[in-house]
């Protein structure tokens, strides 16, 4: 099998794998980031949501060869101590039901405020209407990513 | 409020070898309040240490309902806890603990009483030595933020400095609660456990489970219900890279189709084995399997349906009050309809999957399950083991609504690791989920109402016939129960009443789903109620409430009593929250429909746009509960919402259905969700008593879907009858 050389969260990491493998696989089994969810496999749900060079990209459907080109950020990557204030805003409006989804959730947003620091419902909806959430935690989500927003302008 | 002692004998203190106080329980014998027989045994659910910590083992599995928070937080309250010195761990699955399953939103209620005593308790140890210390009486002292106070003289003693002497001291036989008016913790939105972690992809769920030297596998099952295997050829899979076996799983060598009630066998199919997940997802693809159907009936969702459309004229008797018949023959008109309710799938955000070590002396488990009781149970007729054989842990599981009541994919795993020798990780794919659930039920039912000369019901018929998930797979013979349960709406409330039940035999795997029969019967008995209103020119509310009749303990069935009084307070509170008694512009309507369930009472209020392209825009919703006390408001309204845009969800789009025998969605491009740009505003009111906490999982559901609909005729003029409401509209 190939190797490919990735550029995760700021480090560069070898990993041997199927030229087709997605980066879902190889960020869970092989670099074990089980912070990335599998949902459904197909681009559908947004669970598996990472970055590539700051865009939110469905890492299901993303290859690991693909990914050789640019920087990936995994939830993993956002923080150390969970204190980003996405993470922040999160754990303030006490929004994870099961928490499955989370991450993804969380990523979409990053990218979201990455680019927009005063996101609009409109905006919101655009940006996270990819992400399930099975449990439903939409109406806090929402209130979360402003709450996000107010504190990255502060 | 009634049972406000705490009694000593489920409870046993004790002193570690670090000094730390360990708090055991009698699990049984608090559930069900007799004393335990001897030579019983103590589990440990709380300690207590030098420094003060409290550290508390969460029995019941986390499947984002909360409990992991809710019920440690009760426990807290009456000990006097700090709640930033409690710490919550996960308990593995232990026979003692009893009653561990998640599900029926039962875990408070069952618990209520067993965290309160375990804590009074405890409570009344850690006075005691503090009074002995600080030589000032009992009565003047009090626990509070994990320290004994004497308010007094602002005297305090904290936890850490009293635990040692405190397994000394000889419990009292009863001992009073805290008033809940004194409460600091329960009735605070406490952030739940675990949010540090959920938020950083730090938590472990049963799908992240790593074990050394564990491989992966995934399975082919047999997509058409009941059927077998003939013949497979791996010889593709088995040569692909990272592939390192393929195994039948054949549920004929384990005893055949079915394990035991609520114990359900597993799926005849293929497993691949390999060096990781993806490469035993793409060794599947590659199987070549001839499927064996002989056996199958081959069903299809028109056909089920029509089959429960003829079964309504072939029923039993499940309740009768009065005479129906003769309120009939005097009525002054009847009203008679019909509703149908889809077949649903779970789709837990997560996927079926467990990781098993089966080693020569322990059967080692890891899995995301609402039941480890069944799993238990399923593993001693497989593999004929010893209790003492198997250890289960509970990681949360990310969802699952009824899904993981049933332990199928366990037994998967569990066979596939003792025949590779070694830990495997199971994992669905989301197809194989979509397609080998354990479905909600779909039903007809029928209603008819004998009304008097002001269109007041005299007599009450629903007629209910389906598969029901209490038969498995189509077992011949009546079913252990039936889809229309005697306590059902309006039982206690119409003098001349009849249940009835038809029950149709089917091959379909079926299953309980959130909100199981309130979730499928609050539609089309909510739906009616509404169209007597109409059928009357009279409001909604307005009837619904002169239907109820006045404030009174209305009798259901037994010593079971249904509190009009708290209904009616719901639903006068949801009619001002909601403005419901202003109008609305052209294309928008509300819609109303209010339930009890799991010992909860909801009023809903759903408000509705109409788009020209019949596109349904939820514009908002109120809700009044009364569920008692309210333990943990953050977490209660997470429940609230959750559970009322999952009855959306299943309003809008849900629908499973069959051909030849097979399921035919697979994901969610098919088998839809509710997104975030579709979502409304929930607001949400708690009524404020001190009556004992009741469940609150489930009860938002039922009401939410009549609700909906009831608001779309209101908006439209077009009445659904038949879920789900897309495929009523051509869009
Ligand atoms: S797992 Fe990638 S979008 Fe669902
Ligand atoms: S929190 Fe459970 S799927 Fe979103």
């Amino acid at each position: 099998m190939p190797s490919y050389a990735l550029n995760i969260n700021f480090e560069r990491k070898e990993v041997i794998a199927d030229s087709d493998t997605p980066l879902l696989w190889v960020l869970r089994d092989v670099l074990e980031l089980t912070g990335t969810k599998y949902g459904c496999g197909q681009g559908l749900c947004g669970a598996c949501t990472v970055l590539h060079n700051g865009n939110p990209i469905r890492s299901c459907s993303l290859t690991v060869e693909s990914a050789t080109k640019g920087e990936i950020t995994t939830i993993e990557g956002i923080s150390e101590n969970s204190d980003h204030p996405i993470q922040m805003a999160w754990m303030e409006m006490d929004v994870p039901q099961c928490g499955y989804c989370q991450s993804g959730q969380i990523m979409s947003t990053y990218s979201l405020l990455s680019k927009n620091t005063n996101p609009s419902d409109e905006d919101i909806n655009t940006a996270l209407s990819g992400n399930i959430c099975r449990c439903g935690t939409y109406g806090r989500v929402k209130k979360a990513v402003k709450l996000a927003s107010n504190k990255m302008n502060k | 409020m009634k049972n406000t002692l705490g009694r000593r004998n489920f409870i046993k203190l004790t002193a570690s070898a670090s000094g730390a106080l360990v708090i055991g329980v009698h699990f049984q014998s608090c559930v069900t309040g007799k004393t335990p027989a001897k030579n019983f045994e103590f589990l440990p659910l709380v300690t207590i240490d030098t420094e003060g910590e409290v550290t508390l083992i969460a029995k019941n599995p986390e499947i984002g309902q909360g409990v992991k928070t809710s019920l440690p937080m009760i426990l807290a309250e009456e000990l006097g806890a700090d709640w930033k010195k409690v710490k919550v761990i996960q308990g593995d699955f232990n026979e003692k603990y009893d009653e561990q399953w998640a599900g029926g939103s039962y875990a408070v209620i069952l618990n209520w009483d067993l965290m309160r005593t375990a804590g009074a308790q405890v409570r009344f140890a850690l006075i005691t030595v503090a009074s002995q210390k600080l030589k000032l009486p009992a009565a003047e002292l009090i626990s509070k933020n994990g320290s004994v106070v004497h308010q007094a003289s602002g005297k305090s003693i904290p936890f850490g400095d009293l635990v040692k002497e405190a397994a000394q001291i000889p419990l009292p036989d009863e001992i009073e609660f805290k008033p809940s008016d004194s409460y600091t913790i329960v009735g605070q939105p406490i952030p739940q456990v675990d949010l540090d972690k959920m938020v950083s992809g730090k938590m472990e769920y049963g799908i992240d489970i790593k074990r050394p030297g564990m491989v992966y596998a995934t399975v082919r099952k047999n997509p058409v219900f009941d059927g077998g295997i003939s013949e497979f050829d791996s010889t593709v899979a088995k040569a692909m890279e990272g592939v390192i076996e393929v195994l039948e799983l054949d549920n004929k060598k384990y005893g055949g189709r079915l394990i035991g009630p609520n114990s359900p066998n597993f799926v005849n199919g293929v497993a691949v084995i390999a060096n990781s997940t993806w490469a035993a997802f793409k060794g599947a693809e590659k199987l070549k399997v001839v499927w064996n159907n002989t056996e199958s009936r081959k069903e299809n969702t028109d056909e089920i349906f029509d089959r429960f459309h003829a079964q309504l004229s072939n029923t039993s008797i499940e309740r009768e009050d009065g005479n129906f018949a003769l309120a009939k023959r005097e009525a002054a008109s009847t009203l008679e309809k019909v509703y149908e309710v889809p077949f649903l799938a779970h789709a837990t955000m997560e996927p079926m999957n467990c990781t098993v070590d089966f080693g020569d002396e322990v059967c080692e488990v890891w899995a995301p399950t609402q039941n480890p009781e069944a799993l238990q149970e399923g593993l001693i007729k497989l593999f004929d083991l010893k209790p003492e054989q198997i250890k289960i842990h509970l990681p949360r599981a990310g969802g699952a609504f009824g899904r993981r009541y049933y332990v199928d994919y366990a037994m998967d795993a569990a066979i596939l690791s003792k025949e590779m020798g070694k830990p495997v990780k199971l994992t669905w794919t989301r197809e194989e989920d979509t397609k080998h659930d354990w479905y909600r039920p779909g039903s007809v039912q029928k209603l008819t109402a004998t009304l008097d000369k002001d269109g007041m019901v005299t007599g009450w018929q629903h007629i209910l016939a389906n598969a029901s998930r209490k038969t498995s797979l189509g077992r011949e013979g009546r079913p252990a129960g039936t889809e229309i349960d005697e306590y059902e709406f309006p039982a206690g409330f119409v003098p001349n009443l009849q249940f009835e039940y038809g029950h149709v035999l089917s091959d379909v795997p079926l299953g309980q789903w959130r909100a199981v029969a309130p979730g499928a019967n609050a539609f089309p008995i909510q739906s009616f109620l509404d169209e007597m209103a109409f059928k009357n020119n009279m409001d909604p509310i307005d009837y619904f409430l002169k239907f109820i009749g006045p404030a009174r303990m209305v009798p259901v069935v037994g010593e079971y009593e249904f509190d009009n009084a708290r209904f009616i307070q719901v639903i006068e509170k949801v009619r001002k929250n909601s403005d419901w008694d202003t109008s609305l512009p052209e294309g928008q309507g509300r819609g109303f429909a209010a339930r009890k369930m799991s010992g909860s009472f909801i009023a809903e209020v759903v408000t509705v746009d109409v788009l020209e392209n019949n596109k349904v825009n939820i514009l908002k919703v109120d809700v009044v509960v009364d569920c008692g006390i309210v333990v943990n408001p953050s977490g209660a309204k997470a429940q609230v919402e959750g559970a009322i845009l999952e009855g959306f969800c299943a309003a809008l789009y849900g629908e499973i259905t069959f051909k030849d025998g097979a399921t035919e969605q697979s994901n969610f491009h098919n088998y839809r969700w509710m997104r975030m740009n579709e979502t409304p505003e929930i607001h949400i009111e708690f009524i404020k008593n001190d009556l004992p906490p009741r469940g609150l999982g489930e009860p938002p559901l039922p009401p939410a879907i009549p609700a909906l609909t009831n608001a779309i005729f209101a908006a439209t003029g077009k009445r659904i009858r038949k879920l789900p409401i897309v495929s009523n509209f051509d869009t």
